[in-house]
């Protein structure tokens, strides 16, 4: 990597020509990965990004570039091509100041256990899984390590660096019964090394991945109405990541292309519902110390008590926006230009009983498990499909349903949110959006959604 | 630097290598209200290694090209390696007999100044602007992208490939009264004068201003056809069931199912690396293998699976050139197209569902179980005739069942980004969801 005094002289270099700010991105990042099927290691790859990113704005304009050639001359090189999209005078470059300290508590990092080690863990759960039930015909496990080193200087005088260490585990079965196959996965991850399965109960998670695709086996194909439906906590989030999470974002609001713009300190949801986005949750598949603008990152107030009080701002944003950041500007890679994003987001806790909210609900239906989602923020409109469903009818859960999804605005559903319970839960995924896909938290205790449009292929004559 | 690499390796006692480098030179410009707003330019060059040790293969991928790096990372190589328990055919190639020419025109696109790139967005940008229903236009987009593929392996095989392109678009933002719709076009092109700015804008504004005013629809069974586009989408989302490793791993119903009956008669769906109307062409997978047209689907029969080395080698069958990206992929795989116009293709339709969007295939498609339950749009089709348009529909299935039960099949084949191909198609029946 560069030596300081490298990187304030390409900083100075950045801004002789008019822009007003430069940013230099530095990663380095290794990843193993290791597959296990049917109790067997099939795969154990190594993978590795490196390269360095530079990012010129004048004003609210902004030029990016990038390269996996890391030395001064190469990265001259891109600043020079870069700065050539601008004139005007010299801007001085604030000195680059000190690195402060970044959380650094992983307690077993990728390089200190080995791969034997590791793939006994795995192999342990895929037979596991296999041993589950007859009808289990394949089972997966694999584990995802990854340790992101990154620098970000930039003409304001940040010089800041932040290593970010992931471990994920997937878990997937596949049961097959008279020509039916069905599948049901779980995704734990967090910001930790190999100690997550030391935190993390993946024995639960085996059992109930092979159980859930077992019982997807005889469940009845959902059929197509408007019904209450109560989302189960953890990756029950989902829906507020889809519907009022990316809309709160300043990519979307910025260009005003989200329900919620000009809606601060407004009514946009029910009295009971107060949202977060916290960039700092304690080994958060979703947490980092510094975002990767160099900010620290803090936890945001979205809602309170369906009052909409904040967006979630990165830099160049925080400009057109003439707000502060609010440390969420995250980015995949040195390939992508930071912008505005999520990291834990989850609807706080409320004073409901996860039992008493089935028992209050007639006929409906339990999203016991979601998948992922969609949404366009322009239209509001969003979609995420249930992996475990169950019909509730007379306040009790009965059959097992498969192949539900639901529809609906974002800004109707949080008014619709009728009941909050007081089991809050994470659950983690990687988030795809402009500045590519990155380690996100989603979170709710489960809550109750009036009515909502779900679809199905059931009810076929 | 590529043989250096695979000497090193060979003397770690690494029994065969093989690298893979691609190197990815991109500029992607995007104009927001008529403002240069995004302006990226990239070269990176990233390299995959495969090597055989112990008898048994592992990857490594990396854009850190140092001496010391890579030293470190074939060591790591060897390690794992012998790690993996289990044995399969580990497989570094000595090169087909032959390889299909690639008739594919390169274009400078970089010889193009940037701010004709920029004009072409900004006169898009205006054009679309020039609706009255569009209240703005969310973003636009230009990229042009070079790649350029080495393989060189220890079995003395040295390939290499050249490809240019660039697609622009813009998102149109349609309002009348309080309904919003999107809509874009993406507008791919092998040399830069391909760009129609005219028809771009008016392909685009087509598609917004026919969905507006758009509504839901009452639940039920209807009859549904897939616009091109969007059976393209679903057909991509199901390549996987096709591959050699699905059917090894018992993650596809297709198992023992070769040359049997597996949908409608009329049903051929075909991968080929060198069909004309596709946007990229290719004579060689990612392990050397010569690639060639092949019926996976013919006459509603199941031909095979589409195979690396390895699977082709666990089944003692031929490879088929389908090793990419590690895994298997197919080139150009499509649905081969009949002569019904898209008029007539519906006319015998009293009370149906036409599908011109769909959201969220990601996450709505089981393509173990088939089933698929997907957020959509598009328009009613009363008695034969396109009629109104409807929003915030779920459309539901089973892809296995609704290929045998295709009522006709369009003339319009059209490739999408992916490689991905299809006409429009004609289901009898599925289930939408909508109003009570």
């Amino acid at each position: 990597m560069l030596k300081k005094v490298e990187i304030q002289e390409l900083l100075n270099e950045a801004l002789m020509t008019g822009a007003d700010f430069a940013e230099i991105f530095l990663e380095d990042t290794k990843s193993s990965f290791i597959r296990v099927t049917s109790g067997d290691v099939t795969s154990i790859d190594r993978g590795n990004v490196f390269g360095a990113g530079v990012r010129l704005i004048q004003g609210v304009d902004e030029v990016y570039g990038f390269t996996n050639h890391v030395s001064y001359d190469s990265i001259l090189a891109v600043v020079k091509n870069l700065r050539a999209s601008f004139s005007g005078a010299l801007t001085k470059v604030s000195p680059l100041g000190d690195k402060k300290p970044f959380k650094d508590d992983v307690k077993k990092p990728m390089n200190s256990v080995s791969v034997e080690e590791k793939s006994k863990v795995l192999q342990a759960l895929s037979n596991q899984i296999k041993n589950y039930d007859s009808r289990i015909v394949q089972a997966l496990s694999q584990l995802l390590e990854t340790e992101q080193y990154v620098l970000i200087a930039n003409s304001e005088g940040v010089y800041q660096d932040d290593k970010r260490t992931y471990s994920r585990v997937m878990l997937a079965a596949i049961a097959q019964e008279n020509g039916l196959m069905q599948q049901a996965y779980e995704g734990p991850g967090r910001f930790m090394g190999f100690e997550i399965f030391d935190e993390v109960d993946f024995k639960t998670y085996a059992n109930e991945v092979a159980e859930s695709a077992v019982k997807l086996l005889s469940a009845e194909d959902m059929t197509a109405q408007v019904m209450p439906v109560v989302l189960h906590n953890a990756f029950g989030g989902v829906i507020f990541h889809e519907a009022c999470g990316h809309p709160l974002e300043a990519t979307a609001v910025a260009k005003g292309l989200s329900p919620f713009v000009g809606k601060l300190g407004q009514k946009v949801g029910s009295d009971i519902v107060t949202a977060y986005d916290d960039g700092d949750v304690d080994g958060a598949w979703g947490r980092l110390s510094y975002d990767d603008e160099g900010k620290p990152t803090q936890k945001n107030l979205l809602i309170e008590n369906g009052v909409l009080k904040g967006y979630l701002i990165d830099y160049r944003n925080a400009r057109k926006m003439k707000m502060e950041p609010t440390g969420s500007g995250r980015r995949q890679s040195y390939k992508f230009s930071p912008t505005s994003r999520m990291n834990s987001t989850y609807i706080a806790p409320g004073k409901d009983k996860f039992e008493d909210i089935i028992k209050d609900t007639k006929y409906g239906l339990f999203a016991k498990k979601l998948g992922g989602g969609t949404v366009v923020p322009a239209t509001g409109e969003f979609n995420f499909a249930v992996q475990e469903g169950y019909m509730i009818e007379d306040g009790k859960l009965t059959r097992p349903v498969r192949g539900a999804m639901l529809i609906g605005h974002g800004k109707d559903v949080l008014f619709k949110i009728d009941k909050v319970s007081d089991n809050l839960e994470f659950g983690q995924g990687m988030c795809g959006s402009l500045s590519g896909s990155i380690p996100v938290d989603v979170g709710q205790p489960t809550i109750r959604v009036s009515s909502m449009t779900v679809g199905g292929a059931g009810g076929k004559k | 630097m590529y043989q250096n690499w695979i000497d090193l390796g060979l003397k770690k006692g690494i029994t065969d290598l093989e690298v893979f480098a691609v190197r990815n030179k991109s500029l992607k410009l995007s104009v927001y209200q008529n403002k240069l707003d995004q302006h990226v330019q990239s070269d990176v060059e990233s390299i995959t290694i495969r090597g055989i040790y112990d008898n048994k293969l592992s990857t490594v991928r990396f854009e850190n090209l140092s001496d010391v790096h890579v030293d470190q990372l074939l060591d790591a190589l060897k390690a794992n390696a012998k790690a993996l328990t289990v044995v399969e055919p580990a497989i570094i190639y000595e090169g087909s007999k032959s390889y299909p020419e690639v008739k594919d025109e390169l274009f400078d696109f970089g010889s193009v100044p940037v701010i004709k790139k920029i004009d072409l967005l900004k006169d898009l940008e205006q054009k679309i602007l020039a609706n009255p229903f569009v209240t703005q236009v969310q973003s636009t987009m230009y990229q042009e992208i070079d790649t350029e593929t080495t393989l060189v392996n220890s079995k003395g095989l040295h390939l290499s490939r050249h490809n240019t392109y660039a697609y622009a678009y813009a998102i149109g933002v349609f309002q009348k009264e309080e309904d919003i719709k999107t809509a874009y076009d993406i507008k791919l092109a092998k040399n830069f004068d391909e760009f129609d700015v005219v028809k771009m804008a008016e392909t685009t504004i087509t598609k917004g201003v026919s969905s507006l005013g758009g509504t839901s629809m009452t639940s039920g069974e209807y009859p549904v056809v897939f616009s091109n586009e969007m059976f393209a989408d679903i057909l991509e989302v199901f390549t996987s069931i096709f591959s050699g490793e699905a059917a090894y791993r018992n993650m596809t119903f297709l198992k023992d199912k070769v040359n049997q009956q597996i949908a409608g008669k009329d049903i051929n769906l075909i991968d080929d690396p060198l069909h004309p109307d596709a946007h990229f062409k290719t004579g060689f997978d990612d392990e050397g293998v010569a690639c060639s047209k092949r019926y996976v689907v013919e006459n509603g029969v199941f031909k095979g699976f589409n195979h690396n080395l390895k699977t082709a080698s666990i089944f003692k069958e031929e490879p088929t050139g389908n090793g990419f990206h590690g895994g298997i992929s197919t080139t150009n795989f499509y649905l081969e197209p009949q002569e019904k116009d898209f008029d007539t293709l519906i006319l015998d339709i009293k009370d149906g569902v036409y599908i011109t969007d769909l959201v969220g295939l990601h996450a709505g498609v089981k393509t173990v179980s088939g089933e698929f339950s997907l957020q959509a749009s598009g328009f009613k089709i009363k008695n034969g005739k396109i009629d109104h348009p409807i929003k915030m529909i779920v459309v539901s299935g089973n892809f296995f069942d609704a290929i045998n039960h295709v009522k006709g099949i369009g003339s319009d084949l059209k490739f999408g980004l992916s490689g991905v191909g299809s006409p429009s198609v004609y289901i009898e029946s599925l289930m939408i969801g909508g109003e009570a």
